[in-house]
């Protein structure tokens, strides 16, 4: 019976050496002292054809049995040595997660072209096309086309930079220190050309830069941004301006902003009306930011004034039409409360990458 | 324009409460500006009266005065207690009733009365003159109450002189709005209320006809529609009475004497400037007559304006003339020193006349000379109404100077201009408003408006605008009217149909977004710099002017070095750098996309092309789990290489820049950039050293810039899908010893080429150099290989094969040698 002995010594061996086995390799010491090619339980496996035939079958079993159990046992061990060791290197592993995360910064988009954009994409979604035209323009263009009279004094060279004409022959200029190419002031000349060149029905905007002689100060710069609008089409009515900006007021403000219509003049437009937008920081109570007003005023619009129409060929009986110009500067302030307006043009980084 | 409240009321009905007019005046399109109350100005100036009058102690000619101000000053009792006043005036005894103003006031001209110690004496106080309350011109001692004036009352509320006044902003379009009765009827239109407007008439005509006493003579009607001419004598010039006065002071004038004050009073009641010419100044011709002549001025003809400013007149101008030599005044604008009203004067010529709305308008541009009569006039004044108003005058010269009023008015006026008539349909009125305006509403309000309006046929109506609105000439001139009086807000809001049609954002539209979100995500950011530039610019660059035109130069610019339009955006994005650095930023990158301007010779507009320009200049913020080197040029490159890779241009190369051409780029680190057919797109580099200090940088900065156009025209929407492999592939690394002279570029072409089809990838991965390990004027250029094959599994003896042979050719190729 030496070897049922021998096997229960090694089964209790075992059993002690996996309590003992604090390491993998020690765990694996004890697997080779038994299991190994010259394991005890190996050996004494091999001596199983010493065994009278009677008692192989008993011993057999019993062999196998401490042999699965010695296995399994250290099967077990070895999965809970291998989880503790993950706990360890996790736990060595482990960092202060509010230390900042690893970024590769992206740049910003200025200010004004990122509001520039968002009006794009508003009129884009009411199905408008986005149109250009140049910045050195004709006065025709400008302002005698828009139904300015020869002597609006926006012409002047107090309200408009005049620019050299490299070729002046045949044009005449009554008053000094003018001439018939500008930079213009306003994006509304972009409608001279698209109708120029676009048969209704027209739904467009044009956004631009464009240029005023205001040295340059916390609320005036001389190159700022427009966005004009035009529309023309048969049946267009006051009532379609004033849904197509009450839309564009909600979503460029929010929703909760309100719009006020005040009736103003325009050269190019017919009825003309400014359109003020309820404050935003009194809700339109009256507050140091609106003047005490409640409103603030964003923009300037009107039905196309029929000589405009005819400047550019279109039959104002047919057709009729809105157009309107937003300044974008205007919308930047008011949306941040811009202390100084200078700053959008100094590409201080500082600045830029807050938007 | 100021509309005095009080005034308005005598014309028309109006609500109580100022403020409810405001409302209603935005409402329906006159802006304004403020509201101001009249006399709020003579805050804490109070009736009083003198207790005693003492010498001043150290005076020969000052007073030592007890004024009482009842309750206005108390002790600490509460009892009333007078002030010690110091006063110069010589006019005023013991128990007279004063006018004082105590400390707090604000007098006209922004005097702030203050405790004072005049001569060693305090003084808690002033005891005012009518000019220093800005109440009159007396100044010859202080003003002396009736002895029943009570003490301690607001000055303004004994005089009952407080008023409201409003300032409106008169858009250009309405002429009529300059004058007191022409807001009465917008007034009376935007109420819906009557008007009772009564004019002053000429009692008795006395003496020697104007018509033998004036002549006139228009030259140019165009210059001058209408000028009349009337005669008034024996003017006793002196203060205005305080009524007129007190008009003058609230539409923004100050008084001066009582001829002019009349002229001034009139020209805001009716908006009609008018001049008054000192007679006796004119030279009596041998007709007995005083000769006007109204003439275009001529080329360097001198006049000295009454602001005693000598002007130098164009033909341009239209002058009055005396005789038709002098000029005497400056037509619409000033009138002339030489002819001026004075103590002296007796007989007046007064002028009411038309002058052109652009001569007016020009000239007061030209001399930078406004006045409230050329802001008139360049907005146009009522040609019909001349002769009323110079009645009107003569009957308040009658009424305030004691003047006898000539009969008879010199009226020349050869074209008089007929009231428009205009057909308006109401349909089509409610068709532009889109709302729906009775017949009714528009009939009523354009006849408050001054509109004559009678039914015309089918349905429409002929109406007669007043003369003094030139704005209404056109039906959509009264479809403006009737929808601003109907009220903007009240017109329901409605989304256009837009059928057939559709809009978005056109391909290069969207591509130029796209080039600007590439280069965000490179870590660029985008700012905007003046499309303006400094006449040197590219001359401190060392940007030579070939290929980009001549300058486009700005007649009235602000600044100097804002004088002309830009020819390239870099000299702007330098200067941003430069600010970035002052202000102790010295990460900087920074892109702009924008316009230059070319301009040309014989050409009035310039080409203005678009370019993305980039600058990079110190590096990025380190992090504490990450350093950056500073921005070289192959950061700069690397941005391109993205840009254009995100556009999806292909057949893109970089060659050696010339220093010749590009003389602001640093030599031996500046590119060239092509694209698909050799198109120059534009450059890569380090800004050369000269070129950074001549723009106050003091740190090396790479940039680029790049044609927007060449990058839309060589941009693609889709390359061709190539398959993804799917069978394994062999890499193999080689490290080829070269020349310095072999590029980058000639090396990989010669791998490709050498590696055959197999090849499907070479990537370098490291340059090395080490004169001992690699050798004097060489490099190691490692390169990682990709064999492949798209049809089966390369055995390491086809890749052995296909590799040998490729570094035997290149080798051979290049000089160069396998580093082991």
């Amino acid at each position: 019976m030496a070897m049922s002995d021998d096997l229960k010594s090694i089964e209790a061996q075992v059993e002690e050496g996996l309590k003992r086995a604090e390491t993998m390799e020690a765990l694996e010491a004890l697997r080779v002292s038994m299991l190994g090619r010259k394991g005890r339980l190996t050996a004494l496996m091999h001596t199983m054809g010493q065994i009278p035939p009677e008692e192989r079958r008993v011993m057999g079993q019993m062999a196998n049995t401490v042999r699965a159990k010695v296995e399994a046992g250290i099967t077990a061990r070895r999965e809970e040595l291998a989880n503790e060791l993950l706990e360890r290197r996790m736990a060595a592993d482990a960092v202060d997660v509010t230390l900042p995360g690893r970024t590769l910064s992206p740049g910003t988009q200025h200010l004004i072209n990122q509001i520039r954009e968002e009006i794009e994409d508003i009129f884009c979604g009411l199905g408008y096309t986005v149109e250009d035209g140049p910045y050195v323009e004709t006065t025709y263009y400008n302002f005698t086309a828009l139904n300015a009279p020869e002597d609006h004094p926006s012409r002047s060279a107090r309200d408009t930079f005049y620019v050299v004409d490299n070729a002046p022959e045949g044009k005449e200029t009554h008053v000094q220190g003018e001439s018939d190419i500008l930079l213009r002031t306003q994006t509304s000349g972009v409608q001279v050309h698209t109708m120029e060149t676009h048969e209704p029905p027209i739904y467009m905007i044009c956004p631009g830069t464009v240029f005023r002689p205001d040295t340059a100060d916390a609320n005036h710069l001389p190159q700022f941004t427009q966005v004009e609008g035009l529309v023309v089409d048969e049946g267009i009515t006051f009532g379609d301006l004033k849904g197509t900006l009450d839309y564009f007021t909600r979503e460029i403000f929010g929703k909760d902003r309100a719009t006020r219509y005040r009736p103003h003049f325009f050269p190019f437009t017919e009825p003309s009306c400014e359109v003020d937008v309820s404050c935003g920081v009194c809700h339109g109570k009256g507050c140091r930011f609106c003047k005490n007003t409640g409103w603030l005023e964003i923009l300037g619009c009107g039905m196309v004034d029929p000589n405009v129409f005819r400047y550019c060929g279109i039959d104002p009986e047919k057709y009729t039409g809105f157009a309107f110009g937003i300044g974008v500067e205007r919308v930047a302030a008011l949306r941040y409360d811009l202390p100084d307006l200078r700053m959008l043009m100094t590409g201080d980084m500082r600045f830029l990458n807050q938007f | 324009m100021r509309v005095s409240y009080e005034w308005l009321k005598d014309m028309v009905d109006v609500p109580e409460d100022p403020k409810d007019l405001v409302n209603e005046y935005i409402r329906t399109g006159t802006e304004v500006e403020g509201v101001e109350r009249v006399g709020a100005d003579l805050d804490h100036v109070y009736t009083a009266q003198v207790v005693s009058k003492k010498p001043h102690p150290d005076s020969d000619h000052m007073w030592l005065c007890q004024v009482s101000v009842g309750d206005k000053n108390v002790d600490e009792n509460g009892n009333p207690v007078p002030l010690q006043i110091v006063c110069g005036a010589q006019n005023f005894n013991e128990g007279d009733h004063i006018v004082t103003a105590m400390i707090g006031a604000v007098l006209p001209g922004d005097v702030k009365i203050k405790k004072s110690k005049l001569r060693g004496v305090e003084s808690y106080g002033m005891n005012c003159s009518e000019r220093e309350l800005g109440l009159g011109n007396d100044h010859d001692g202080i003003i002396i109450l009736p002895p029943d004036a009570p003490v301690g009352m607001l000055y303004t509320d004994y005089l009952g002189s407080s008023d409201t006044v409003i300032d409106c902003e008169i858009t250009p379009n309405r002429p009529d709005c300059l004058s007191m009765v022409g807001m009465a009827v917008e007034t009376s239109a935007v109420l819906d209320e009557g008007t009772h407007i009564t004019l002053p008439s000429i009692k008795e005509e006395k003496g020697p006809d104007a018509h033998d006493l004036v002549d006139v003579q228009i030259d140019d009607a165009e210059l001058c529609p209408r000028y009349t001419a009337r005669v008034v004598r024996n003017v006793k010039i002196g203060p205005s009475p305080e009524w007129l006065a007190r008009r003058v002071i609230a539409a923004g004038s100050r008084p001066i004497n009582n001829v002019v004050d009349v002229t001034n009073y009139v020209m805001y009641l009716t908006g009609q400037p008018l001049h008054a010419f000192d007679l006796g100044k004119l030279q009596k011709r041998e007709d007995g007559k005083r000769h006007v002549v109204v003439r275009a001025a001529r080329d360097g003809e001198l006049l000295t304006t009454l602001d005693e400013k000598e002007r130098t007149l164009t033909p341009d101008m239209c002058v009055i003339t005396d005789g038709g030599e002098t000029p005497i005044a400056l037509a619409g604008v000033m009138g002339g020193l030489n002819s001026e009203i004075d103590e002296t004067t007796t007989d007046v010529l007064l002028e009411s006349a038309t002058f052109s709305a652009g001569h007016t308008s020009r000239t007061s541009r030209n001399l930078d000379l406004m006045s409230e009569a050329s802001i008139r006039y360049e907005r146009q004044v009522d040609g019909a109404g001349c002769a009323d108003v110079s009645n009107i005058a003569a009957a308040l010269f009658e009424e305030c100077c004691s003047a006898e009023v000539c009969p008879g008015i010199v009226d020349v006026y050869p074209a008089p201009v007929p009231a428009p008539v205009i057909t308006m349909r109401p349909a089509r009125v409610r068709a532009l408003a889109g709302a729906d305006i009775p017949d009714d509403f528009m009939v009523e309000r354009l006849g408050r408006l001054g509109c004559k309006v009678e039914p015309a046929e089918n349905g429409a109506y002929t109406v007669t605008a007043p003369t003094n609105r030139p704005d209404l000439t056109r039906e959509v001139d009264l479809i403006e009217e009737v929808v601003r009086l109907w009220g903007e807000g009240d017109i329901t809001p409605t989304l256009p149909a837009a059928r057939n049609h559709a809009g978005g954002l056109t391909v290069d539209q969207q591509r130029i977004r796209k080039i600007g979100r590439t280069l965000r995500a490179c870590g660029l950011s985008e700012t905007t710099t003046y499309c303006f530039a400094d006449a040197n610019d590219l001359s401190k660059l060392g940007m030579s002017e070939e290929g980009r035109g001549i300058p486009v130069k700005i007649i009235n610019p602000l600044v100097a070095d804002q004088a002309e339009m830009r020819r390239s955006i870099l000299p702007g994005l330098l200067r941003s750098v430069a600010y970035n650095l002052d202000h102790g930023v010295d990460a900087v990158a920074l892109y702009e996309i924008g316009r230059v301007f070319f301009g040309h010779e014989n050409k009035s507009q310039p080409d203005e092309p678009s370019f993305v320009c980039g600058v990079l200049s110190g590096h990025r913020d380190d992090e504490w789990c990450q350093k950056f080197e500073d921005y070289d040029f192959f950061d700069a490159k690397g941005v391109v290489e993205q840009l254009l890779s995100a556009l999806r241009v292909t057949k893109v190369r970089f060659k050696v820049a010339d220093p010749q051409t590009y003389g602001w780029l640093q030599p031996g680190r500046a590119a060239e950039v092509y694209g698909n057919k050799g198109e120059l797109m534009g450059w890569v580099g380090n800004i050369h050293p000269k070129a950074l200090k001549a723009f106050g940088v003091d740190a090396p900065v790479v940039a680029f810039e790049l044609s927007v156009e060449s990058l839309l025209r060589l941009a693609h929407r889709e390359l061709p899908y190539v398959d993804v492999p799917t069978l394994p592939g062999v890499d193999v690394d080689l490290a080829i010893v070269v020349d310095e002279s072999v590029t980058c570029e000639q090396l990989e072409q010669r791998i490709k080429s050498a590696g055959g089809k197999l090849l499907s990838d070479v990537r370098l991965f490291d340059v090395y150099r080490d004169p001992v390990r690699v050798g004097l004027g060489k490099k190691s250029m490692a390169f990682s290989l990709t064999y492949r094959s798209a049809d089966h599994t390369l055995t390491s003896e086809e890749v052995d094969r296909a590799h040998k042979k490729l570094v035997d050719k290149v080798c051979r190729a290049t000089g160069g040698e396998v580093r082991g």
